[in-house]
């Protein structure tokens, strides 16, 4: 980059939105194809891996690690290579044929490619009380958030992976924990065995959460004093908690994309066999792309695809910076 | 210009990662309290911040007045630090 080159003047070969698994694993291709590559992110780093707890499922590490930790060392790899990394909030994607430019908060990126990695985040519940008590007693970051409930009760609602992945790291502080599972326990049999063998989770199958209740209004400093669920023959339950940790589901990252690009009917993004999407020179790889499976490890896979499709798109193309723009002639 | 800022954190938070990380790209010094390491003051964060949750930054001001950000926020981080 020259000395008066900034990430917003200069026209990068590759801009990824999000820095998950797939923008990283998708950078490290790219950049060691010297394709200069920004990622562009509002979040962390690492996307939802970056915010759980441990993974275990990840090749090359036999005794499993940390979220925060792989996705460290993902990060410095594709920077070895020369991966930029820049906080952003892309709010537009528009297409000039042969450039795409990115409007952010933090003004305009240009690239000859685009490379959509932003994932996808918990979905709420859905019931009274959720919105209300966000933060002050209903939570989604079990990484972030469970260090206030040292030696408290907690309802932890899901049946997923990440809902016993996240019940077994909450039991580090709380002293007991009531998992609400809508139907059926849905996660790996492994974590179903360490489910089984931790005495401060019990399972409740069957039920249905209603509604989160706290002792009096927010305003009023109210905190949240029990969750109310049906179980299957349609009896009320009461659990009596400190807080609640909802993991019930992930939704994609898409709403600044609608009419943009084409989206199935949940809003996750259509791709050909290509990870290209219906824009030319844009591509989706990782748990936003429809038909993914959401896993740390295929999204890794889906990045490095990308990368390589990207770099086929880019070959051609013709590889000058003229833009396709209109010409005005007096 | 800033007086002192304090970032309330936890071993495990990948977005304080993010408000650290952010801090140190712009030269900031801040004081970290790591509620892990000092649980005792939870209280602290809870009531400067109104939120059980971490990252909670604490912007002190020349004037003393201070601005508490909840999470990664950039639009409300950046203003804050100018």
């Amino acid at each position: 980059m020259s000395e008066t080159e900034t990430n917003n003047s200069k026209i990068w070969d590759v801009i990824t939105i999000g820095s998950g698994p797939a923008a990283l694993s998708a950078a490290i291709y790219t950049t060691r194809e010297d394709l200069s590559t920004l990622l562009l992110d509002k979040g962390p780093v690492g996307g939802l891996a970056a915010v759980t707890d441990w993974v275990d499922n990840y090749p090359g590490f036999p005794d499993g690690i940390a979220g925060l930790e792989l996705a460290d060392k993902l990060q410095k790899q594709a920077e070895r290579f020369g991966a930029i990394f820049e906080f952003g909030e892309v709010k537009q994607i528009v297409d000039e044929g042969k450039f795409k430019v990115l409007k952010t908060d933090v003004g305009d990126f240009k690239a000859k490619s685009v490379l959509i990695a932003t994932g996808s985040d918990y979905k709420k519940v859905g019931v009274p009380g959720e919105a209300e008590y966000y933060a002050r007693g209903v939570h989604y970051c079990a990484t972030c958030d469970g260090a206030f409930y040292r030696d408290k009760k907690l309802v932890v609602v899901g049946g997923g992976n990440s809902a016993v992945q996240e019940s077994l790291f909450l039991t580090r502080y709380a002293s007991h924990i009531d998992l609400l599972v809508r139907s059926k326990i849905s996660c790996s049999d492994v974590l179903q065995k360490e489910l089984a063998k931790n005495a401060k989770i019990t399972v409740h199958l069957g039920v249905k959460t209603d509604e989160i209740v706290g002792d009096k209004p927010m305003g009023e400093g109210g905190k949240v004093i029990k969750v109310i669920g049906t179980d299957v023959d349609g009896k009320k339950i009461e659990f009596p908690t400190d807080g609640v940790f909802v993991f019930v589901g992930l939704s994609p990252n898409t709403t600044f994309l609608k009419g943009i690009v084409d989206l199935d009917e949940i809003g996750f993004i259509k791709t050909n066999v290509h990870l290209e999407t219906n824009i030319a020179g844009v591509f989706a790889a990782g748990d936003v792309r429809s038909g993914a499976t959401m896993q740390i490890a295929s999204a890794s896979g889906e990045g490095a695809t990308a990368a390589l499709m990207i770099r086929q798109y880019l070959e051609g193309h013709a590889m000058d910076h003229e833009p396709l723009m209109a010409t005005v002639t007096n | 210009m800033t007086k002192k800022i304090t970032i309330f954190t936890t071993n495990t938070c990948a977005y304080c990662g993010m408000v650290k990380k952010f801090l140190d790209a712009k030269g900031h010094v801040y004081e970290v309290v790591n509620l892990d390491e000092n649980p005792e003051r939870q209280a602290e964060a809870l009531e400067v911040s109104g939120a059980l949750t971490v990252p909670v930054t604490v912007v002190t001001k020349q004037d003393d007045s201070q601005e508490v950000i909840v999470g990664f926020n950039l639009a409300r981080l950046a203003p804050a630090l100018a």
